[in-house]
């Protein structure tokens, strides 16, 4: 057996461990035990996925007595990629959650839901068929509902959030076998070997492909099938929102990835529009839900929605450019798709256990409540505004990178030795770096807001004044992400030179590593290199800061009194900017997209109408393809559902009726 | 002198299946069904033996020792196993009345006769010929599974569909291997004995076993 294979089988034995010792194991010593198995399974799947990703092969055959392929689990390269990815997020949330769990969080059910979870995720990118794929994906659903369901007992949103889950990842679901079905019925297998053979062009193919994007686009919270995010992601324990943003959507990605380039690689230059399209329209509907949120979790869960928007834009990109044989711009957009999930990984979940620690701390996820933080807790503050900064794609860290890359790729690929590629490519290409320019100001804004709001400024509640810094092993947690977050920014080169080897048939002529882990794209002929800059910068600013340093030593610091403090001295915390003011004109400049319902109310004081006693403004911006797009369907079924309440009335016989006379119609129909 | 008598007593047999299967629609005395049950299974039993000593296979005589032991005594007396009294005075009240239902079984049959000389074909062989008898069974027993009210009269109906599932396959493919055949039969038992019990809890907990009174479903 191969070190993959080895790898595969200790992953699914440490997880049935894991899974027997949540059930067996004293209350007390649950969390403990779960977490140190996860993590173990976690580190397994690593060293599995890093193995894969430097190109060893061999797998885990499953023979199965059903008259097809039998299941294998084998990860190529870019499966390897994805099991080192989310198996990564995978050790930050266990170590995590040995600590931070309590209460429900840490009952049976969640425990044993979180090992089988972390292995669901880690074999969907190592199937090799459709079915053991199918198979791993719903292990994958179903652990991650019953972790979302853990705290259903106390909070009626739960429920709700759990409802809306299960539906939108069933209909994932749904749409994912049928466009395996179409290409296995169309090629005559059901093995990711049988189905390459189909010819892209074909009507199959196509179906296929709608499918698929509509199945995978769910799982990634691309727009409009984005409608669970802002609802199971703030509702999930928080280390469970980390490795749902974290790593389960990225394996929403890795299926378009498997589809785009493996499956049916070369498709038509309408694939790649379309999915530039969904990609564009998900990071500008996404980043402006989360500009405007004043929930810090619904924040970071629209702001998935953006990233992930801005991974497909590339991926749709790199097929239209593919397509017109731009193959180094081509290569150069996948790979920065691929590091933007990457990197996402990494900022995403950080910032997720960074919210974790903030209710943890403070009970509170509104950030008008929030405050002051960065003083109390430290370490939190350092990683939050870490991945922050990943998240507003700021250079050194990871972010920056992926969408320099992206931006390049876009802005050079339109053209090919001063040539227009194609009029479609020339008219795309623009309205992306637009679409992308528009994003990363929103995003940097969004993420000024969160970190400012809730670590910077004076406790705007109770809670956030009395906030102590968490347990040791969440922030061991929290560094490990802030610092692969800052890794991954910091040596872009051999990541995207290795990023390369994934996806594309001649990964030097794409992506190369230059100078100090600098990134070089030959093709295109630009060049990063951040801790050459890092240097640069460092050796303008020495001077400055030892000259300041220097003559504030000369000058001793005193301290002065404000004569007259103009109102200044006397600010109460309420006085403070809070996020809803902040994101205010946005919610003005966006008026017509977001449609807000503002309701404010005046009370005078009872001797005079001139005076006013006080204000209250509310203000809600609901999902408009929640409310525009889901809600009449939803009315709708609702109506039918009435109807058919007739014909399932609950009566077994009915039922029994029902498979007889349905057995007895085939019997007739087969003898006619 | 076996080969002479051995289509007769594959008629034999057969017609045996047949009519107990009948028996129990027409019949409403639970008692009577499950003497039904357990004439069905000394049949099935001895169509196996037939089957066995026509083809000179040893195993197969142990099958139908094993299924004499399990549908013959076994699962009756699981079924049975209360007192005497009160057995014979539960009464089914079916949704279909007698008439109506041996009409319903005449149809069945005439259906499993057509769709398997239409759709398998009979072939030369007695038991092939014989074949759609066990396709009757089945259908039966599914009719007896949706017009009975009680659960346990319902458990009859499920026996039975699995003896017509048990006689198809001896008489097309002359059985399974004796470990499959064991181990089915120990799961038909396990699944009696289960639902017995629940049955049992059920009249406990609402006085009663119709099915027809279980539509709410309560947390």
């Amino acid at each position: 057996m191969t070190g993959i294979g080895a790898g595969l089988l200790l992953q699914l034995g440490l997880g049935a461990l894991a899974v027997t010792s949540a059930l067996l194991a004293a209350p007390s010593l649950r969390s403990r035990a779960g977490g140190i198995l996860c993590t173990l399974i976690a580190v397994t799947g690593f060293v599995t996925g890093l193995d894969a990703l430097l190109g060893a092969t061999g797998g885990l055959l499953i023979p199965i007595a059903l008259p097809m392929d039998p299941l294998l689990l084998a990860p190529d390269r870019l499966g390897g990629l994805f099991m080192l990815v989310v198996s990564g997020v995978g050790i930050l949330v266990s170590l995590y959650s040995m600590s931070s769990t309590r209460g429900p969080d840490a009952s049976r059910t969640a425990w044993v839901a979180m090992p089988v979870f972390l292995v669901g995720m880690q074999l969907v990118p190592a199937a090799t068929d459709s079915v053991s794929f199918l198979l791993a994906w719903e292990i994958m659903t179903l652990g991650s509902t019953v972790l979302l369901l853990a705290d259903h007992a106390s909070r009626a949103t739960v429920a709700s959030a759990g409802i809306w889950y299960s539906a939108m990842s069933q209909l994932s679901f749904f749409f994912i076998l049928a466009g395996f079905a179409v290409l296995a019925a169309a090629s005559g297998g059901t093995s990711f070997t049988n189905l390459q053979a189909i010819e892209p062009g074909s009507w199959a193919a196509n179906v296929a492909f709608v499918l698929f994007l509509l199945g995978f686009g769910g799982k990634a919270e691309l727009v409009p099938l984005h409608v669970w995010v802002p609802r199971v992601l703030p509702e999930a324990p928080s280390h469970v929102s980390a490795a749902m943003s974290g790593a389960m959507v990225k394996i929403g990605v890795y299926g378009g990835l498997l589809v785009c380039v493996r499956l049916l690689p070369d498709g038509p230059a309408w694939w790649g529009i379309a999915i530039m399209l969904v990609g564009g329209a998900s990071a500008l509907y996404g980043i402006l839900q989360a500009s405007v949120s004043s929930d810090l979790k619904v924040l970071l869960a629209y702001s998935t929605t953006e990233n992930m928007g801005l991974v497909f834009l590339g991926l749709g990109a790199s097929m239209l450019l593919r397509g017109y044989d731009a193959t180094a711009a081509a290569d150069a957009a996948l790979v920065a798709a691929l590091l933007l999930a990457v990197s996402h990984a990494a900022f995403k979940s950080t910032l997720f256990l960074g919210a974790g620690a903030i209710i943890h701390a403070t009970g509170e996820r509104n950030l008008d409540r929030l405050g002051g933080l960065g003083a109390r807790m430290p370490v939190t503050a350092a990683a939050f505004g870490i991945a922050s900064l990943g998240a507003a794609a700021i250079p050194i860290t990871s972010g920056f990178v992926a969408e320099w890359m992206l931006l390049q790729s876009l802005i050079h690929g339109g053209r090919q030795g001063g040539a227009v590629v194609s009029v479609a490519a020339s008219v795309a290409m623009p309205l992306a770096v637009a679409v992308i320019a528009l994003t990363a100001g929103l995003a940097l804004l969004t993420f000024v807001k969160a970190y400012g709001i809730a670590f910077l400024a004076r406790p705007r509640s109770a809670p956030a004044a009395d906030a102590r810094e968490v347990p040791p092993l969440m922030q061991l947690s929290l560094a490990l992400g802030a610092l692969s977050v800052l890794a991954l920014g910091l040596l872009p080169g051999p990541i995207a030179a290795l990023v390369a080897n994934t996806v594309s048939s001649n990964p030097t002529a794409a992506v190369q590593s230059v100078g100090l882990g600098g990134v070089s794209l030959p093709g295109i002929g630009a060049v990063l290199d951040p801790i050459m800059l890092v240097v640069l910068s460092a050796l303008v600013a020495i001077p400055v800061v030892v000259s300041i340093v220097v003559s504030a030593r000369r000058h001793p610091h005193r301290t002065v009194d404000l004569p007259w403090g103009g109102g200044g001295s006397r600010a109460r915390p309420r006085m403070q900017y809070t996020a809803t003011s902040y994101a205010e004109p946005l919610v003005r400049v966006f008026d017509d997209v977001l449609k807000p319902s503002r309701d404010v109310q005046v009370t005078h004081v009872a001797e005079s109408r001139y005076l006013v006693e006080k204000v209250r403004v509310e203000q809600h911006v609901s999902d408009v393809i929640e409310t525009r797009l889901y809600r009449p369907v939803l009315n709708l079924f609702q109506r039918y559902g009435i109807v058919v309440r007739h014909v399932a009335n609950g009566s077994i016989h009915r039922y029994l009726s029902y498979s007889f006379v349905a057995l007895l119609i085939v019997l007739i129909v087969v003898s006619l | 002198m076996f080969e002479t008598f051995y289509p007769q007593l594959i008629g034999f047999c057969t017609g045996a299946l047949l009519l107990t299967s009948a028996l129990m629609v027409w019949r409403h005395s639970l008692l009577a069904s499950i003497r039904l049950l357990a004439l069905q299974g000394v049949a099935l039993a001895a169509l196996v033996a037939v089957i066995g000593i026509a083809e000179g296979e040893s195993e197969l005589v142990l099958v139908s020792l094993l299924i004499l032991s399990v549908k013959g005594v076994g699962l009756p007396w699981v079924l049975a196993h209360q007192s005497k009294a009160s057995i014979k005075q539960i009464q089914e009240s079916p949704r279909l009345n007698p008439t109506a239902a041996l009409l319903a079984v005449t149809l069945l049959t005439i259906l499993s006769y057509v769709v398997v000389s239409r759709v398998f074909g009979l072939g030369d062989s007695e038991t092939g010929h014989a074949a759609p008898i066990g396709l009757a069974m089945v259908l039966i027993g599914f009719l007896l599974l949706i017009s009975r009210r009680r659960a346990r009269s319902q458990l009859i109906g499920f026996l039975l569909l699995d003896n017509g599932i048990a006689t198809i396959a001896f008489l097309t493919s002359g059985g399974v291997p004796i470990l499959l055949e064991f181990a089915v039969s120990l799961d038909v038992l396990l699944v009696v004995l289960i639902l017995h019990v629940f049955a049992g809890r059920m009249r406990t907990k609402f006085g009663g076993t119709a099915v027809d009174q279980l539509r709410e479903l309560h947390d």
